[in-house]
Order: structure tokens, then C-alpha cells, then sequence
């Protein structure tokens, strides 16, 4: 069954006291589940905006986003339920340990077998001897796979990554890179990075470009 | 399951960090005391119905302070089964040099128609039940009463001119719990023994047990109504328990006492809440970020904030049992037989109206929580502050409280409206000197000016600290001044009251002998002021029991007879607090004056008609003036004054108050003049004092333990003003440092920051505390407000000290981390 996201001629911006902020406009795209795709740009084009507009976090200020899941035309919240996200700062829970993190996205969807299913992927990911770490025991590499584990642990649709490798350095920026490409072709999933990194661009199927308002492929 | 798993653990995960710990204590320390306040007062009134049922001696009791005339006991007779005629009288017993104040019961042979008295032959003898009182000629005196007397069964006693034999001890009597809550030592005569002497006294009251079927109970009622309007009716079922008014005020008083200590509560709850709504908000975004939907993540944080709950209901019933327990055992020496009651519907309820309270408390942080966005992960956004409905929300969950728990809307409303002033004027002051001193501070360096500009852009939250701070303050000022206050007023009974010797009262007859026994004993009579016994039957025509249903200590007092007194001109110890005085003149005697605080409680206006009972006539009083106490001039003012003229028009005797100085050796001659004159009523001032003693004892019991409460809440208050601000601070701590600020600068802005808010907050606390003062000490405890400048100072610099130093000390605390360590938080 297809799963895609369409965005329909959407426009984007905010006000602020003194003036409006013309982000994008009218831009247009399908995103389809299986494919990968780098959204890239300058600081303050509006690739994060893009993205929860994408993702279903916000309405764009024109504009229509429609989300086909398994053939049928959902809502928002649907969509956001088929949905994963990984940050630039982790956001890894402070008072879990890793396994438990991990656990958490199946345990809120009540999967008995959460704690099996999540060792098994902190086996996949070599972290099984961190399993009781909390993640201020744990490197910026290791709470950053672990987060795209937890992202991906129960199988969304798509998954959204907002600066994944900003926090990290190269070596650490290339193994989670591997490891979200790895994870995305495995599950079949659509996977939508925000980056500034050209390297974790140049992994993605597909790269576009937002400047000035407009989106382009990216060479 | 999984679900609720991960509520539970997240709960508990919670209830382990140091604001989980505070929310948890503050709410079960607050349940714990309103639980044991519900249990106590379930089982006191259970033992109330119990012993009504068991133990009025009759199936009803009409007493009254004015004897029945001859054709009202045919009456009654004629419709009862059975009466029996009781008199009870307080007197002076004398048995050598010993003397000692007694309630004397006069009984005719039928007492009581139901039930036994308990007697035996020595205090501590076996008690053995009887039918009947006692006989011609002999006297039954109560354990305490025979000790002090140092008399046994067998000796002899004098009255007057009778001699009595001590038949008997008197250990109970099935119409005790009539005499409510009252201590007084008793005796117990048959009537015929005391028909050569007169006992009356303006206190005297006249009983009568009736046996009765319930249709001629009712016709009874109905008759008493009309005929005898000044008595009061008690019936066994369906009739106003004695104690129940008494136990009700001082529930009415817990009461209030329990709206402060949620007031307090509250604070400390609402400093913790704005963490608890930081923590909530991420981790509700957290579980988006995977799918979970809001509605699913509000429910979680539901789910945990009631496991809290429950874990502090669980905790807090515990608390409640044990000082339940402890409680009633000391009460079984005011309430003998009370037991210990578990009321698992009153406990439910309560729990009920503090999971009610709670809720309303933690609705704007739930409804803050229902805004909760995935979209704060990916970019900062604005969180907007809901500062005025947190306090909306306090305000109206201390209203439920007080409609719940207090029925004396004065002093509730009196206690909000100073918390409310101190809260104006506590945002007044924090927006005033932090505006001012940020546009003070603009284009200036340093870190005064830097410390004023941070906290501009935390005012909101600053507010929130400074007003929880200075309420806390306000709180813990009030009561430790009010208890200081109260504590010398009590002591300095002694030293303000004129002459060592109250008169409280004596018959015109008496009042020769009383000087001439003061002309040998070289004793001096300081003064003596008129009276006659008057009962207030009704206001404006409605009688007593309709014009005012809510209980309060006031009505009480009215229900029974008090002293009305006369003068022409305002008496040099009182003053006009309102209305006009009256003009001598003859025509316009049927004037009267009253107390102020008797006006509020009873709801006067100048104007009313004032209906009394005086010695069974009915007089009718027009409410023009009200006269309240002022030092100097004696210590003796009345509740209600009529003009001189009104006199010769009242039919009843005189009867005198007044006070005497008794040189040291004239104290021992003090039992010839009660042996002569048993009514007369004298009260050492010794002996005052020692009552005052007593219940300084017991009120100092209560304070102390109240006391003790709301330091507690203080502490958690201060503990969560600190915690909850903490991580801010640190924030702030680290990117300064990385600026290259020294420790020794952070510290000082931090002492700047929480000097301004230690000073703001001490001052809001001490106008509070002021406005309390001057608002409650004359009209609500009798008390001239002269706050003492110097204690009222000391205390703001103690508080702005302890607040510093608690700051300080947790900033010093968090700069031992490193800057890494600051900003990794």
C-alpha cells in the first residue's frame, strides 16, 4: 500500500512585532514511504517549519498537506500516530536508563513484549552492555543511536530527523547515519532529514534545497 | 497494563525527587489534619447521640433561669406522665478554713424518672448504681469536691444554718451531659433539707425531667414555646444536644485554622507544580514524538498525579489513625466513655473535598499541560504564563474549603481580605522596585543593575516566588504574634485587673456584710456596679432560636441570662464605638446599648428592638448606641446598658459585680463570710488566674500543635521556593561562569536576587500581618492591637536573613559543579 505525504502549493510565515517573515512560498512535493529524503539550506530558510508541516505539527499559513496511509487519506493526528521523530539534542527521558527509553514508545502502545523487542535492538545498535546507563552516563554517539532506535522501534511510517548529526562529531555523525539509513531501508519506512551536513545529505535518495522561499533539488 | 505499569513507575519515579517529596508531604500533611479534625469531631458527636439516648434521664428536659409559677407546673404536670423538679445553683461549700465553688443540684424525690445515679462510699470506692438522690438531710459531693474539702462519708457539712451529713460520693448522674462541657465540681441535696434557707442566685436554673409519650411531647413542646419563652427544650430524640453547640464552634474555629494551613499549603503545592509542569510538558512531547496521541498523554499525566494522590491518601489515613488515636485519649478525660471511632463515610468525604481542592489546584497546570507540542523539541516556543490563574485557582479552592470547614464569616472574611492585601501589595512592591530598579539600572554597569535586569524578564515567576514567600511569612507572623500576644494578655490578667478578690456577684442583702466584713478585715472594696439577670428572649419580635440559627460563641453566651447594667453617662472605662448615647431623660428609658462584636455576630442594627426576659417579665429595649472597652477606670464593662431611669421600671432584684483588695491575712476569714452568705459569688483572683491557667494549658496545647504545623508547611514552602527555582538558577550560574564571571560574582547576584526577594517578600508579609492586626485583634479576641515595632523588625530582618542564607547556601551548593556540569543542565 502507498503511504505519502503531500504538500499542495504551501506558503509559510510568521509575524513578529515589526514585521512578517516570509519563510517559504507556494512550494509543492510528494514524500513517499520507502524514500529517502534530505531537506538542506541555510540557518532561517525554514527547513525545521517545513518539516512539522510535513510531519503534521502545524498548518501552513496557505496552502494544503494531505497524508495517505495504507491507500486511505488520514488526519493529523493520525499521521502523527504513523510517526517517529529524532532531534539535533537527543531528547533521550533524563530519568530512564537506556533500556528503558527504548521500551518506552512500545509500552505506550502496549506491547507486552516491549522490554524483549527493545534488548534486542540495543543488541543491534552495540549498546547492550549500556542497557541499565542513564543517558548522562552515556556519550552525545550513544544517547544519539539510542534515540534513533527508540525512533524507529516501533515501526512508524515515516520518521522525521531534525539535525540528527548537529551535536556530533564526524566519526559518531557517519555510525548514526549508517544506522538510520540501515534502520529506514529495513523497515521500509519514509525517513525526512533536516541537515546541514552534506555527507548525511549525499546518503539520502533524494536532496532538496530551501532558499529564498523556494525548494530545489539539490545538486 | 503496560500503560498503567509505566504510570506507576513514572509516579514513583516522581515521589523520589525532592519536589515529588515536598508535593507529597505538603498534601498529606494537610490531609492527615483535616482527616484527624473529621474523625475527632464524628466521634464526639457519636458519643454525643449515644449518651442523649442513653443518659438525659427522662425523655425530655425543659430547664430555665426563671423558676415556673405555680399554674405553669399544673400545667405541665397535667400533660406529662411524670416530672421531677430540679434546681442547680453554684455556691460556696465550707468545711473549716477549706472553701470551694460548687454546683449545687437540688433534686425532690422522683429524681431521676430514667436511669441510675452512681455513688460509692470513698473517691476511689467501687461505684454502685441507685434510683433515687439523695435524702432529707444528707449531701452527696463529688470526688473532687470531697477532696477538697478534705471531707469524707460520714462527716458533717454546714450550709448556712443546716447541718448535712456526707451520705455519699457522686460519681454520675444520668442528666450530666446537660451540664455539657462543664467541670465545675458538683454537690447533690434532697430539696426538703434546704427549705429553712434561701439559695437563689441570678444563675440559678430550674429543671424539669419529664417522662412524656411522643403526642404529649409535642403538646408540650408547643406550650412551652408560648409560655415559656426564655426556657430552652431538649428532647431525647430529634432535640439540640447540649455539647453539640459547643463542639460545633470549636469545630468552626478548626476550621479556620485550616484555611490558613491550606493557604500555606497551597503555596508550597504551587511552587512545586510550575517543575512538575516543566517535566510534564517534555515528557508529554517526548511521547508524541512517537505517536502517543495527547489524549493518551493526558491521561498518563492524570494517572500519575492521582497515584500521587493515593499514595498520599495512604500515607495521610495512617497519620490520621495514630493521632485519632492519641487525640481522643486525651479527650476521654472531657468526655468520659468517648471511644474511638473509625468513620469510614466522614473519612471518605473528606478525602473527597481534598481531592476536590487538589484538582482545582492543579487544574491550570493540566489545562498549561493540554498545550503541550512536539514543536517544543524542534524550536523554543512560547509558553505564556498562567500566573492569575494559578491564583484565581488558590483563591477558589480556599473558598471551598472555607464554605466546608467555617461558619464565622467574619474572621474567614477578615483573613482573606488581609491575605489579599498583602498579595496587592506584594505584586505592587515586585513590579514596582524591579521595573524601577531594570530603568534604574539601563546603561549602568555592574551586577546590581545586571541582577535587576534578570529578574525583569523572570517577573512572572519571580512574582510567584515573592508573593508564596511573603504569604508564608504572613501566615507564620500572624500566628506566632497572635500566640505571643494571647500568652502575655493572660499572664497580664493578674496586674491589669483592680484589686485581688471578683466580686461576680451578690444580692443587695449581702452587700452590707461584704463591707462590714471588709472594715475587719482591713480590706478595701474597689467597686461595685449594679446589675440585674437578664435573658434575651427575642429581636424584633422573632424569638432567639428563629432570628439566629448559626452557631458562635456569642449566642451561646445569649442564651443564657446575662447582667444588664445601667448608667446615665458612658462609664469611664468605655467609650462610643457608634450610635448615639442616650439623653437622661425620664421618657426615654427603653433605650439600650451594646458591644460592637456583639452587634456583628448577632447581625444588630441601631434601631432593633431588643426583647429580655427579666425575672418573667417581658421588657422591650430600642438598640441606639455601642460601647466598647477601654483600658483605664476599671475592668468591669457590661455586654448591654440601659439608662438609669430604665430602673424603677424593672421589676427584679439587684445584684451586684464588683472587685475587692484583701490584705494577706483577711484570706482565712474569706470562709466565715460563704458560710453566712453560700450564693455569694467571689473568685480569687488566685484562682482566676489558675483557670486562666488551665486554659492557657489547653489553648497553648492547641496553638503549639498548630504552630508546629504551619513551620512545617513554612519549611516545605521555603524548601520548594528553592528547589523550584534551582534549575534556573544553575543555568544561569553556568553561562555566567562561562563568561567569565567569577564564583565570588554569582554569588553576589545571587544574594542581590534573593535579597530583593526576601525584602519584598518580608515587607508584603508585614503589612499582611498589620492589616490582620488591626483588622481582627479588637473585634475578634477582645485585644487592643499596639504592634511592637521592634518585633515586627526583628522578624523581617530574621526572615530576609533565613531566606538569604537558604539561597545563598544553595547557590554556593551548585557552584561546586563545574561549568560543563551547568550547562549540560
Amino acid at each position: 500500500m502507498q503511504n505519502k505525504i503531500e504538500l499542495k502549493r504551501i506558503s509559510h510565515h510568521f509575524d513578529t512585532s515589526e514585521e512578517r517573515i516570509e519563510l517559504f512560498h507556494e512550494l509543492s512535493h510528494t514524500i513517499c514511504s520507502g524514500e529517502t529524503l534530505a531537506i538542506v539550506g541555510p540557518s532561517g530558510a525554514g527547513k525545521s517549519s517545513l518539516l512539522s508541516i510535513a510531519a503534521g505539527l502545524e498548518a501552513p499559513s496557505e496552502g494544503t498537506v494531505s497524508f495517505t496511509i495504507d491507500g486511505n487519506q488520514v488526519d493529523t493526528l493520525y499521521m502523527r500516530a504513523s510517526s517517529g521523530f529524532i532531534f539535533q539534542q537527543f531528547h533521550l527521558m533524563p530519568e530512564l536508563d537506556a533500556i528503558d527509553n527504548l521500551a518506552l514508545p512500545l509500552r505506550l502502545k502496549g506491547n507486552k513484549a516491549a522490554y524483549d523487542i527493545a534488548a534486542s535492538w540495543l543488541d543491534n545498535i552495540g549498546l547492550k552492555d549500556r542497557a541499565r546507563h542513564r543517558p548522562h552516563q552515556l556519550s552525545g554517539g550513544e544517547q544519539q543511536r539510542i534515540a534513533v532506535a527508540r525512533a524507529f522501534v516501533s515501526k512508524p511510517q515515516f520518521i522525521f530527523a531534525d539535525e540528527p548529526t548537529g551535536n556530533l562529531d564526524a566519526r559518531t555523525s557517519a555510525s548514526v547515519t549508517s544506522l538510520m539509513f540501515d534502520c529506514a531501508l529495513e523497515t521500509g519506512c519514509g525517513l525526512v532529514i533536516v541537515t546541514h551536513s552534506k555527507e548525511l545529505a549525499a546518503c539520502a535518495q533524494k536532496s532538496l534545497r530551501l532558499e529564498a522561499g523556494r525548494l530545489e533539488v539539490a545538486a | 497494563m503496560s500503560k498503567l505499569k509505566l504510570v506507576a513507575e513514572n509516579s514513583l519515579r516522581d515521589l523520589a525527587h525532592s519536589d515529588g517529596r515536598i508535593s507529597l508531604l505538603t498534601q498529606t500533611l494537610l490531609l492527615a489534619f483535616l482527616l484527624t479534625l473529621t474523625l475527632t469531631s464524628g466521634s464526639i458527636q457519636t458519643y454525643l447521640r449515644t449518651n442523649l439516648d442513653q443518659m438525659l434521664g427522662s425523655d425530655m428536659v425543659i430547664e430555665s433561669h426563671t423558676p415556673l409559677t405555680d399554674s405553669q407546673i399544673e400545667t405541665l404536670q397535667g400533660m406529662a406522665a411524670g416530672t421531677s423538679r430540679t434546681v442547680l445553683t453554684n455556691i460556696t461549700l465550707t468545711s473549716g478554713t477549706n472553701w470551694e465553688r460548687a454546683q449545687l443540684k437540688i433534686v425532690d424525690s422522683n429524681y431521676p424518672l430514667q436511669g441510675t445515679l452512681q455513688i460509692g462510699q470513698a473517691p476511689s470506692a467501687q461505684q454502685r448504681p441507685v434510683q433515687r438522690g439523695p435524702s432529707e438531710g444528707e449531701i452527696w459531693l463529688d470526688s473532687r469536691l470531697a477532696t477538697k474539702l478534705r471531707l469524707k462519708v460520714g462527716d458533717r457539712l454546714n450550709l448556712g444554718e443546716i447541718d448535712l451529713l456526707v451520705a455519699a460520693i457522686l460519681f454520675h448522674e444520668p442528666d450530666r451531659i446537660l451540664e455539657g462541657h462543664s467541670v465545675a465540681k458538683r454537690a447533690m441535696v434532697h430539696r426538703a433539707s434546704l427549705d429553712a434557707v434561701s439559695l437563689d442566685t441570678a444563675k440559678s436554673r430550674t429543671r424539669f425531667l419529664i417522662a412524656a409519650d411522643e403526642t404529649a411531647q409535642g403538646a408540650i413542646e408547643d406550650w412551652a414555646k408560648k409560655a415559656l419563652p426564655a426556657a430552652t427544650l431538649t428532647k431525647k430524640y430529634g432535640g439540640q444536644h447540649p455539647l453539640a453547640g459547643f463542639w460545633t464552634r470549636t469545630e468552626n474555629f478548626l476550621g479556620l485554622a485550616s484555611v490558613i494551613l491550606f493557604f500555606l499549603g497551597a503555596v508550597a503545592l504551587d511552587m512545586t507544580n510550575r517543575r512538575w509542569l516543566a517535566k510534564m510538558r517534555y515528557r508529554l512531547a517526548i511521547y508524541a514524538s512517537f505517536g502517543t496521541s495527547n489524549r493518551t498523554g493526558m491521561l498518563i499525566a492524570l494517572g500519575e498525579w492521582l497515584i500521587g494522590f493515593l499514595a498520599c491518601v495512604a500515607i495521610a489515613c495512617s497519620l490520621a489513625a495514630i493521632a485519632f488515636g492519641l487525640i481522643i485519649q486525651d479527650l476521654q478525660g472531657y468526655f468520659p466513655g468517648l471511644e474511638v471511632g473509625w468513620d469510614s463515610l466522614a473519612a471518605l468525604k473528606t478525602i473527597g473535598l481534598v481531592f476536590v481542592l487538589m484538582l482545582t489546584l492543579q487544574l491550570p497546570s493540566f489545562i498549561q499541560l493540554t498545550r503541550a507540542s512536539l514543536l517544543s523539541l524542534i524550536r523554543s516556543t512560547s509558553e505564556g504564563n498562567y500566573v492569575w490563574s494559578r491564583l484565581a485557582m488558590g483563591l477558589i479552592s480556599v473558598a471551598i474549603l472555607a464554605i466546608a470547614y467555617s461558619d464565622n464569616w467574619l474572621l474567614t472574611g477578615m483573613t482573606l481580605t488581609a491575605i489579599t492585601i498583602a498579595i496587592t501589595v506584594m505584586i505592587i512592591l515586585t513590579w514596582a522596585v524591579i521595573r524601577l530598579g531594570d530603568r534604574w539600572g539601563r546603561g549602568k554597569a555592574g551586577l546590581l543593575p545586571f541582577a535587576f535586569f534578570i529578574m525583569r524578564q523572570r517577573l512572572f515567576a519571580k512574582s510567584a516566588q515573592i508573593m508564596g514567600l511573603g504569604l508564608c511569612g504572613l501566615l507564620l507572623l500572624f500566628t506566632l504574634m497572635s500566640m505571643r500576644d494571647f500568652r502575655a494578655m493572660m499572664e497580664g490578667y493578674g496586674r491589669t485587673h483592680d484589686g485581688n478578690l471578683m466580686i461576680s456577684e451578690a444580692q443587695e442583702n449581702q452587700i452590707e456584710a461584704i463591707h462590714t466584713w471588709a472594715k475587719t478585715t482591713n480590706s478595701s472594696v474597689r467597686s461595685l456596679r449594679p446589675y440585674v439577670s437578664a435573658q434575651l428572649i427575642s429581636v424584633n419580635g422573632k424569638s432567639l432560636a428563629d432570628y439566629m440559627q448559626k452557631p458562635s460563641d456569642t449566642l451561646a453566651t445569649l442564651k443564657d441570662p446575662i447582667r444588664l447594667s445601667w448608667s446615665d453617662t458612658l462609664p469611664a472605662n468605655n467609650r462610643l464605638a457608634g450610635g448615639k448615647w442616650w439623653q437622661p431623660e425620664p421618657e426615654n428609658w427603653q433605650q439600650i446599648s451594646t458591644e460592637p462584636e456583639v452587634m456583628t455576630d448577632m447581625g444588630l442594627r441601631y434601631g432593633d428592638t431588643l426583647t429580655y426576659d427579666i425575672s418573667g417579665e417581658a421588657y422591650e429595649f430600642t438598640l441606639v448606641a455601642s460601647h466598647a472597652f477601654k483600658p483605664g477606670g476599671g475592668s468591669i464593662t457590661f455586654w448591654f446598658q440601659v439608662p438609669a431611669t430604665a430602673r424603677p421600671h424593672i421589676d427584679a432584684p439587684t445584684r451586684y459585680m464588683g472587685s475587692m483588695e484583701l490584705p494577706e491575712r483577711a484570706w482565712v476569714a474569706l470562709s466565715q463570710l460563704w458560710q453566712q452568705h453560700p450564693t455569694l459569688s467571689l473568685v480569687p483572683l488566685k484562682e482566676l488566674t489558675d483557670r486562666f491557667d488551665q486554659t492557657l494549658g489547653i489553648v497553648t496545647k492547641i496553638t503549639s500543635g498548630y504552630a508546629g504545623m504551619i513551620l512545617i508547611l513554612a519549611l516545605f514552602v521555603l524548601a520548594a521556593s528553592i528547589s523550584g527555582f534551582s534549575a534556573d538558577d544553575r543555568q544561569k550560574n553556568g553561562l555566567l561562569m562561562s563568561m567569565g564571571l567569577r564564583k565570588s560574582d554569582c554569588l553576589r547576584l545571587n544574594f542581590y536576587d534573593w535579597g530583593l526577594t526576601a525584602f519584598i517578600a518580608a515587607a508584603g508579609a508585614i503589612i499582611g500581618t498589620w492589616m490582620s492586626g488591626e483588622l481582627m485583634y479588637q473585634s475578634q479576641f477582645g485585644l487592643t492591637y499596639d504592634p511592637d515595632v521592634l518585633w515586627l523588625i526583628s522578624t523581617l530582618l530574621i526572615m530576609i536573613g533565613l531566606v538569604c542564607f537558604v539561597g545563598f547556601a544553595a547557590c554556593r551548593h551548585a557552584l561546586n559543579s563545574s561549568v560543563r556540569d551547568l550547562l549540560a543542565e
